[in-house]
This record gives structure tokens, C-alpha cells and sequence, in this order.
């Protein structure tokens, strides 16, 4: 078998309980000695750790567990928009993320201007987002509305445009978080066809979501996660009877 | 080094889609649009010649050039140091949305926020033109060293804005303490008053060669010496601009580099 598309050893990231950003700059003086112990370390607490797993090509890995557990924060990692503190994670292969709803748009600008500069941040040239830039607008029934600023869009409307940029991409590997939440269900349909058409490419899914179905539709292998750690790697109903058998008690 | 930067070269198409980006964003609810980085710096040289042109007569070290002519080469230049480091101290900030969700060299933030207020300075080039023209300004060769003065700025400012807009993120500080740096540094460089000014007074030595080590004394210099070829620095003058602006370059890639694990988790 060929290298795995995904491949995490020992990952671990730490996050800082504390707000730091209200830290002021006197404590970066005052506190630099290194054998003295920081008031910030003792509120440092470890996100996801000691997770070792790996994602072969073309397979639909569903992530699950309750709110707060590390589930976007590790797609973030797998990403490559966090690095971790511990260990490594690779991909091997572009990354097509919809890490968040509103898909990295600014408010002030139109559609059409946002769409372009999300389109070349995913590697796209110029000339390729010129060609695909009407099936785009058509995929995410903007009409219009394409040189409206997104300010003034739906929350649904933002999403559909966003994932309509990364229907365009041809990375092979697709991270999707909660994005199908929000669409209606006409829109939600015309995802799933999408999403199932990628996966039949060979293309290589990890999905987080809550809804049950979802993830037994597209994926075969279920992840789950519960404190940052690795509770069950198996198929998508092992780790979904874990899941909800924690969630009982 | 020459990885990174060959890595950012890479990317120069996204860049430049962020320095269109910005300046639409700027421009896209202002009636009177980019005039506006033309009327900013033109008012702040209409006041220093107010004061030092008319009332104080800083006329006799200017080889027959008008004071009008001495004033807004430099301050044009100026002003794209000065938004140049203002602006790119919130550049990871303010556009946190899009470096959370987007797998980029984070870099080409900062670097992007410098390069659209190169573009502005660009814009008022004409104007500099006009006032030469007009303040009896020199046509020599001395004019192809703009080129030399805007890269040396240039990567001066890439460092320095690699420098502030991680540290930003762990630290607001950072963007108020610049501002009033920034205010500082206008009197610190020959900008309204010619170099002379201060090789001539009764300042201390160490004191003279401290402020020659500021690499804007040179960039803004050849900026006189351009239109009044009396001012233009020295080669060492320039020399050191130069390498101090590298120096400073090669510390911005280092502290981008050493934060930005931190800083992706904080934004």
C-alpha cells in the first residue's frame, strides 16, 4: 500500500486557558526568568495529545465527539493553519479545507472580489479562476448578489459561496467542518451529490459533524474523540455507539 | 533566508491580490478615493513649510532648490515608512479571518500591507515631479537611484512590519507603542530639516554617527539628492542604510518565524 495521505504521530497541541491577549507587556519582562514558574504556564492545558493515526487514500473519515473536545482544532491541524506542540502531523497532497462558515470572505468586499482572492489563497491561477468563476456563481445560486458585499449576505448564502469555491479545487484532500449544518435542504442535496461525486474520484474526506446521518452517509471509518484524546478508531458505527454511550451517562 | 524569500516570491500572485484587495478596501466608500494619500502628506508639507520655510527661513543649505521642493520628497517618502509600519502592526489582526482558514505563508501578510503603500507612494510620484519642476528642482542621473532608495525602503519596512505584526497579536501594546514611536522617528530622520542641520551643530560625535545608523537617514536623503544633488548621501551613508535595512530584514523573517506557532493559535 502506498504512503497514507494523512499521517499523525504523538500530535499534541496546547492551548492557553488564560486569555493572552490581555496579558500585559510588563509580564513578558517580568516573568522571563526561565526556572521561575509562569502564572500563564500553570493555565496551559493540552488541547489534543498523544494522537497517532493515519488516513489512506480516498477514504471518508467522519471525526465525532462533543462540543469542545478538539475536533476542528485537529482538521485545523491537518490544515496546516495550526502547528502542533507535539509530535507531527503530515498531508501529502493539497488540502481543500472548509474550516469555517464564513470561508476566510471579508465583509467589505463583493462576492466576486472575494471569491477571487479566496480562489488564488487555494492555489488557484488567475486564467483557472476566470473559467470557473460562472459555475461557481451558478453552484452557489448567488445570482446577483455576486457584487453585493458579503456583509450584507445570509449565512447561508456565505457558505453555499464557499463551498462552491471548493467544489472547483481539485486537491485531493477535502476537510469539511459543520458546513452542511446551514444550508437549506435543497442546497444540503445538491452537497451531499457533490461531496459523494468527489469521494468517487478517489479524493480523501475527513468530515466533522454532529448529525449521525451525515456521517453515515459518507463515511466508512469514524474517529472519536473525547477529552483531546483518541477514544475509538474504527468503523463509523463503533465510534458512534462509543460516542453515544458516553453521552447517555 | 533565500528559501523563505524565494518562497514568498512564489506566492507573489496572492500577494498581489492582497494589494489590490487593500487598496479597494480603503478606496471603495471615499469620494475623493486615492487622492486622499496625495492630500495627507501635501497638508503636513504645507504646515512644516509654514513653519520652517516661512517663519524659521531653512532656505540657505538648500543649494537655490525651494524649501516647497525639499519638504515633499521626503515626506512622501515618509509616509509610506510611516502607514507602512502603522498599518502593518494589525496586519495579522485584521485579517485573521482569512489566515485561520487559508493554508498561506502567513508572511505575505505583513509583506502584502508594505507593498500597498508602496503603490500609494508610487501614485504621488507625479507630484514630487510637479514640485521639482516648479522649485527649481535638478534633472541629473542622480534621478536612478529611486529605484535603489525604494528597495532599501522597501525591505526596511518588509523587516520591520515581520517585526511588529506577530508581536501585535500577542501583545496590543505593540500597536499603540508604534504609533507613538512612529511619531518619533519623523523627527529622527532629515525630513524636515536638511542633514547639515545636524552635522553642523555642536552635538556630540557618537551622537552624529548614532543617527547616521538610522537607514532612513539614507533612503530619505537620496530622496533630496535626487532633485538637489548637494544632498545626496555619501556611499557610506548609503552603504550602511542598506545593510542596516537587511540586518533588520533577516531579524523580521527570524521573530516571524519563532511566534508564529503562538500566534496562529491566538488569533
Amino acid at each position: 500500500m502506498s504512503d497514507p495521505v494523512i499521517e499523525a504521530h504523538d500530535l499534541g497541541i496546547q492551548f492557553n486557558k488564560g486569555r493572552r491577549k490581555q496579558r500585559k507587556l510588563r509580564e513578558m519582562f517580568i516573568f522571563r526568568g526561565k526556572n521561575r514558574r509562569t502564572p500563564a504556564a500553570t493555565t496551559d492545558f493540552w488541547a489534543l495529545r498523544h494522537l497517532d493515526f493515519s488516513i489512506q487514500h480516498g477514504e471518508a473519515v467522519g471525526l465525532i465527539g462533543s462540543n469542545g473536545t478538539g475536533k476542528s482544532t485537529l482538521l485545523r491541524l491537518i490544515a496546516g493553519v495550526l502547528t502542533p506542540d507535539e509530535g507531527s502531523v503530515v498531508c501529502r497532497g493539497k488540502v481543500a479545507p472548509l474550516l469555517e462558515l464564513s470561508a476566510g470572505f471579508s465583509g467589505d468586499l463583493t462576492g466576486r472580489e472575494n471569491v477571487q482572492i479566496v480562489a488564488a489563497m487555494h492555489g488557484l491561477s488567475s486564467q483557472q479562476i476566470r473559467s470557473k468563476f460562472d459555475e461557481i456563481v451558478d453552484y452557489a445560486e448567488i445570482g446577483d448578489f455576486i457584487d453585493t458585499p458579503v456583509r450584507h449576505y445570509s449565512s447561508g448564502m456565505k457558505v453555499r459561496l464557499g463551498f462552491a469555491v471548493i467544489t472547483q479545487l481539485e486537491h485531493p484532500v477535502l476537510l469539511v467542518d459543520e458546513a452542511l449544518a446551514v444550508g437549506d435542504r435543497k442546497f444540503r442535496e445538491k452537497c451531499y451529490a457533490t461531496i459523494e461525486g468527489m469521494l468517487a474520484q478517489g479524493r480523501t474526506l475527513v468530515l466533522v459533524s454532529h448529525s449521525d446521518a451525515d456521517l453515515r452517509r459518507f463515511c466508512k471509518r469514524g474517529i472519536y474523540l473525547r477529552g483531546g484524546q483518541l477514544i475509538t478508531d474504527g468503523p463509523v458505527e463503533d465510534a458512534l455507539d462509543t460516542y453515544h454511550d458516553f453521552a447517555k451517562v | 533566508m533565500t528559501v523563505e524569500v524565494g518562497a514568498l516570491w512564489r506566492q507573489k500572485s496572492v500577494m498581489w491580490m492582497l494589494v489590490r484587495r487593500d487598496l479597494a478596501v480603503k478606496y471603495q466608500s471615499s469620494v475623493l478615493g486615492y487622492l486622499w494619500s496625495l492630500i495627507d502628506p501635501l497638508v503636513q508639507a504645507l504646515i512644516y513649510w509654514f513653519i520652517f520655510g516661512v517663519l524659521y527661513h531653512t532656505k540657505t543649505e538648500l543649494y537655490g532648490a525651494g524649501y516647497p521642493l525639499f519638504i515633499v520628497s521626503g515626506i512622501f517618502s515618509w509616509m509610506w515608512i510611516s502607514a507602512g509600519i502603522t498599518e502593518s502592526a494589525h496586519a495579522l489582526t485584521s485579517q485573521a479571518r482569512l489566515i485561520t482558514t487559508m493554508r498561506v505563508r502567513r508572511q505575505i501578510f505583513p509583506v502584502a500591507k508594505v507593498l500597498a503603500r508602496a503603490v500609494e507612494y508610487l501614485a504621488g510620484l507625479p507630484i514630487v515631479v510637479l514640485f521639482a519642476i516648479l522649485f527649481h528642482g535638478t534633472f541629473t542621473w542622480r534621478l536612478l537611484a529611486l529605484p535603489l532608495s525604494m528597495v532599501i525602503q522597501g525591505v526596511l519596512l518588509v523587516g520591520i512590519a515581520l517585526i511588529l505584526s506577530p508581536l501585535n497579536v500577542l501583545f496590543r501594546d505593540v500597536e499603540r507603542m508604534t504609533r507613538l514611536i512612529v511619531r518619533v522617528l519623523m523627527y529622527t530622520a532629515p525630513i524636515i530639516y536638511p542633514l547639515s542641520r545636524v552635522m553642523d551643530s555642536g552635538l556630540p560625535h557618537w551622537f552624529k554617527d548614532l543617527y547616521q545608523l538610522n537607514p532612513m537617514v539614507g533612503i530619505i536623503d537620496i530622496q533630496h539628492g535626487m532633485w538637489i544633488p548637494q544632498l545626496f548621501p555619501k556611499p557610506t551613508v548609503i552603504l550602511a542604510s542598506a545593510a542596516g535595512s537587511v540586518i533588520i530584514f533577516i531579524i523580521g523573517l527570524w521573530v516571524f518565524r519563532k511566534t508564529e506557532s503562538a500566534v496562529l493559535k491566538e488569533l
